[in-house]
């Protein structure tokens, strides 16, 4: 960006990396990538599973050696174990997986405690900070609880606390929002901003979820070792200019197959679908879409402009040089007759001793469609998911999967239906052709079928060519289609999906996508989906919010954001140059529910124009420049947050009520 | 050496094992479990060998003579058999370790001054066990003809039984053990015993205790801390040796009060050699735990390093000195041979510094050898 900024000196450089090269053995990680982050913001590396950003991020932490290039911390070379250690007091570390690094028989205290003292932190100063940090993240309830009871949420917010107790001043955080639900997430980046203004601390954090991309200052965006795009968000927008065409069309696998002669992304979301050209114009844009369409009628057709997600989709694209996957579902020559329901539950219950973990949950899967069930950790889908498999008897209620009642069925059920669990469950010492013959052979299929199942995986999941590779070399995304198609080995008509798509990289999730609509739209299988990762949602044709054991919001996507819409306003994106400021101004002025995304600030509003003047007056009052203000559609984030905060709240209350 | 790091380790580390049930068990509940399975299961004294008779001659004097065999410690009757057919049964089956057949004639014979032969099938499955019941047949059987020879001169020169007796073992032996009065097979294996549970224990503790940090990723929380490698190696293993230090106790005790093997040595002397040998057992279970990056690898590679050789070439039972050569060799490069030298020594034999300074120099050596190895391995910036 070419603005003049005479008055402001250059930023402060924390972290200055240059052609950095990791080498494990023959396989290289990361091949020279340049990195500089500045002092006071929030810089975020983007990529999906082994893209080279824990790799990076351990080398700039001190804790792993690299091959090439230089990496420079607080202005000492990190060469040598000894200088790491010359920076490492003014450094933070979380490494990746959830709660890992955590100790699970130590208690909260007992976890902070240790990582205080492992950094000498005074006590008096330990114990003022540990309560500051525990009653921010609303830990302090459980100062005594073991760290391995604690809830994913729980332990990423204990995770940060411990990380950040001897006050780095650069805090490198490796994949923290991975694996909880978006609440915590939602929570978590609210704290770490909130220690940001207070501390003026440096924070690198790493993720492998687009969507996030946004809440950043400045980012990178890596795939394969190599850095496609970095700077900020709207740099990163300005690379690859263009809009996303969103309408509904009807058969909507015709109206995809005539875009596909002339777009590179198309996707389905439910009946919506979407369509990235690269006209800015509205107008313009929407035009090519129709021509494309012939004589198919988009209904509800908007253009909006591209999600980050969208920018590094094309950016991959480019880089590649891949065709857009167009997986080719062949013909399978069983047909679904089944007219009846796929899966129906009916007031399910599940206790388990006094806690009851599912309660009275109902609802019903048509053949042909994908159905998503959300919901935070431990909110029960996970029970509901091993009821209707006959994993576990309900307490009370029924459930039928195919047509079979699920407390009779018993092992017969097993062959209608397929699971595939976020573990993706293969052998990862097996070839892709083994691990599906293993599969067949499971299922009891005889040779001649097993010959027919394989060929149509293999062409299905787009496996060609990777046959006799060994599982465990695999990308993630091959690994997760042939995940699935081991799960379709015998022809199942309903589709079990536990979080399927963590660490896959866009395409490959949008390739996966691509093959279950096609599932469910030519084969008629039945899909229910769990995930807390809100885009992915977006995919579902009807959706189920469960909170506490229970479903509180049901309906089609875009009848769960109107829904939202109606009882609590549209979304208004503020642009300020102070967003810390700005958020503490409004949040005195009596604005409630305000969430920070890097330099933009987020509110619900009935009445959007007469709140948007209310904030610049608010703002202007105390001298911050509103740069821009705009109503954005809501996303299924915001819909998922907005319910389970408002049934939070209304727990908290009648917990309250009943005390007093 | 920041003590406050140090401590902060090492009480992480003593909360975790003690709160992990199976770290519980396997510091303190399994060294002992092992002593008292191993100290009344690992009895190498060849007694109540099982036994049936075939007795054809049904004589006064066989009835003598096997009588001799009944009252033996050594000898555990079962029953009288009619034929050699049914003895195959008994030794086949393994409910009798052998078989004494006498003869027809058996008296006829020896009181007509013929020789007699008394067949004697033994179960030679095991040779250690086969020579020992031997030896114990053939003491039985000389102390028969000497008896019948001081009958014989009784009878024939008219010397009374004492003299006769006199006459025929002119030489006498005298036969005392020292260290082992009663050559109680306990009184060397549980000694020994300690060390065996020690030397299994500590190792794969530690080892297990280490890695298991760097299998969920915790140790990025001390690489990436300003705590120095040796403060966290020592704070680290303190917790590991201080278990150790409690079993040593533990298991003396029970050597003493529930083997009554006796204690005649220095007791500082034990307890000096003891917790250098503890310090060399954690030792190499922390290089393992270097090595190696998942639990299981610990645990089979501390097996197959420590617990293998202990048992085979620690003197635990086989004594070092009739080992073979190499053998011989082999058991110089473990320690617990050193320490089992020490632990019979301060327990039977009361012998001091003198003798069993090589032996202590020894466990020394390994103790800063491990050490150092442990202290160059561990790196805070690792190359994966």
């Amino acid at each position: 960006m070419d603005q003049p900024e005479i008055l402001t000196p250059p930023p402060a450089q924390v972290v200055r990396v240059r052609g950095f090269v990791k080498q494990y053995k023959q396989h290289i990680a990361v091949s020279g990538v340049d990195l500089e982050i500045h002092k006071g913001e929030i810089y975020g590396l983007i990529g999906p599973d082994g893209a080279g950003k824990s790799s990076l991020m351990k080398a700039i932490a001190g804790v792993l050696t690299y091959e090439g290039g230089t990496v420079e911390v607080f202005e000492t070379m990190i060469d040598t174990e000894r200088s790491a250690e010359r920076v490492k007091q003014r450094l933070g570390f979380l490494p990746q997986g959830l709660g890992l690094n955590l100790y699970p028989d130590l208690s909260v205290d007992e976890n902070i405690d240790f990582f205080a003292r492992l950094r000498l932190v005074p006590e008096r100063e330990l114990a003022e900070r540990k309560a500051r940090l525990l009653a921010m993240t609303r830990l302090d309830k459980f100062r005594a609880r073991a760290m391995k009871n604690l809830s994913g949420g729980m332990k990423q917010k204990l995770g940060l606390i411990c990380t950040l107790i001897h006050e780095p001043e650069l805090a490198i955080l490796d994949e923290p929002t991975t694996g909880v639900d978006p609440v915590s997430r939602r929570d978590f980046w609210a704290i770490l901003a909130e220690l940001l203004q207070e501390r003026g601390m440096t924070v690198l954090v790493s993720t492998a979820y687009m969507d996030e991309a946004e809440r950043f200052h400045r980012l990178s965006f890596l795939s394969s070792g190599k850095v496609l795009a970095s700077g900020t968000p709207e740099e990163v927008h300005a690379l690859v200019p263009g809009s996303m065409v969103t309408f509904e069309a009807t058969p909507q696998l015709e109206a995809i197959s005539r875009l596909k002669t002339g777009c590179t992304q198309v996707e389905a979301l439910g009946p919506v679908l979407r369509v990235f050209t690269d006209d800015t114009n509205p107008v313009s844009a929407a035009q090519a879409i129709t021509s494309y369409l012939g004589d198919i009628e988009p209904r509800q057709l908007h253009v909006d402009k591209l999600d980050l997600e969208d920018v590094f989709v094309a950016l991959l694209l480019r880089e590649t040089d891949q065709p857009p996957p167009s997986p080719e579902l062949p013909t399978a020559s069983v047909s679904s007759a089944n007219h009846s329901l796929a899966i129906e539950a009916k007031e399910l219950i599940r206790d388990f001793g006094t806690f009851r973990a599912v309660d009275r949950v109902s609802f019903q899967v048509k053949p042909g469609e994908i159905f998503g069930l959300l919901g935070a950790n431990g909110a029960g889908k996970t029970t509901v998911i091993k009821m209707l498999n006959g994993i576990l008897p309900p307490t009370g209620g029924e459930g039928w999967v195919a047509g079979e009642d699920m407390k009779t069925a018993g092992g017969a059920i097993k062959e209608r239906i397929g699971y595939m669990s976020q573990a993706f469950s293969l052998y990862l010492d097996l070839t892709v052709e083994e691990n599906i013959r293993l599969f067949a052979g499971i299922y009891g299929l005889d040779r001649r079928a097993t010959n027919e199942r394989f060929a149509w995986i293999v062409s299905m999941a787009g496996l060609q060519g990777y046959e006799s590779s060994l599982t465990v070399r695999l990308p993630m995304g091959v690994r997760q289609r042939l995940a699935l198609g081991c799960a379709l080995v015998h022809q199942p008509r309903v589709l079990f999906l536990d979080e399927p798509t963590s660490g896959v990289d866009p395409i490959g999730r949008r390739h996966f996508w691509d093959i279950l609509s096609r599932l469910a739209r030519e084969e008629g299988v039945a899909i229910l989906i769990t995930t807390h990762y809100m885009s992915e949602a977006e995919h579902g044709d009807h959706l189920a919010l469960m909170y506490a054991g229970r479903i509180v919001a049901e309906g089609s996507p875009a009848a769960m954001k109107a829904q939202v819409e109606r009882e609590a306003g549209q979304l208004l994106e503020i642009v300020t140059d102070q967003p810390g400021l700005a958020l503490r101004q409004l949040e005195r002025a009596g604005f409630a529910g305000i969430a920070l995304f890097g330099a933009k600030l987020h509110l619900l509003s009935r009445d959007p124009a007469h709140d948007e003047v209310r904030i610049r007056e608010s703002l202007a009052s105390d001298g911050l420049r509103v740069l821009g203000a705009a109503i954005r559609p809501l996303s299924l984030e915001d819909v998922f947050v907005h319910r389970v905060m408002a049934l939070e709240r209304r727990d908290r209350e009648t917990t309250k009520g009943a005390a007093a | 050496m920041n003590l406050r790091r140090v401590a902060a380790v090492a009480s992480k580390e003593w909360r975790e094992v003690t709160r992990d049930r199976m770290f519980l068990l396997l510091a303190f509940v399994m060294p002992a479990i092992w002593m008292f399975v191993f100290g009344y299961g690992l009895v190498l004294d060849v007694e109540h060998i099982s036994f049936v008779v075939v007795d054809r001659d049904h004589s006064a004097l066989s009835r003598d003579y096997l009588y001799r065999f009944y009252q033996s410690r050594y000898f555990d009757f079962q029953e009288a058999l009619e034929g050699e057919g049914d003895a195959d049964v008994w030794l086949q089956s393994g409910r009798a370790r052998a078989v004494i057949i006498v003869p027809e004639k058996f008296q006829e014979r020896l009181l007509s001054g013929q020789p007699a032969e008394v067949q004697t099938l033994i179960d030679g499955t095991f040779p250690l066990r086969a020579d020992i019941t031997k030896s114990y047949v053939i003491a039985i059987n000389n102390a028969f003809n000497h008896e019948l020879l001081v009958d014989f001169l009784a009878r024939t020169r008219g010397l009374s039984r004492s003299e006769a007796q006199r006459r025929t073992s002119p030489l006498g032996i005298e036969v005392r053990y020292l260290y082992n009065e009663e050559v109680r097979s306990t009184w060397s294996t549980v000694p020994a015993l300690i060390m065996f549970s020690l030397m299994v224990g500590s190792p794969l503790l530690t080892a297990l205790g280490v890695v298991r940090e760097k299998e969920t990723g915790s140790i990025y929380n001390i690489y990436s801390a300003t705590v120095t490698r040796l403060e966290f190696l020592v704070g680290k293993l303190i917790p590991y040796v201080m278990i150790s230090a409690v079993n040593v106790a533990v298991l003396w005790l029970m050597a003493v009060l529930l083997f009554a093997v006796p204690f005649k040595g220095s007791l500082w002397l034990f307890i000096a050699s003891s917790v250098l040998f503890v310090l060399t057992s954690t030792g190499i279970g922390l290089v393992v735990s270097l090595l190696v990056s998942t639990q299981q690898a610990a645990l089979i590679i501390t097996v197959v390093v420590s617990t293998v050789p202990t048992i085979l070439f620690s003197g635990l039972i086989v004594p070092v000195s009739s080992l073979s050569r190499a053998s011989q060799f082999q058991a110089h490069l473990f320690p617990g041979m050193y320490y089992t030298n020490i632990t019979r020594g301060t327990f039977l034999q009361n012998v001091g510094l003198a003798v069993l300074w090589t032996d202590i120099l020894a466990l020394a050596i390994y103790a800063v050898v491990l050490g150092t190895i442990g202290y160059h391995l561990f790196t805070k910036r690792p190359r994966t």
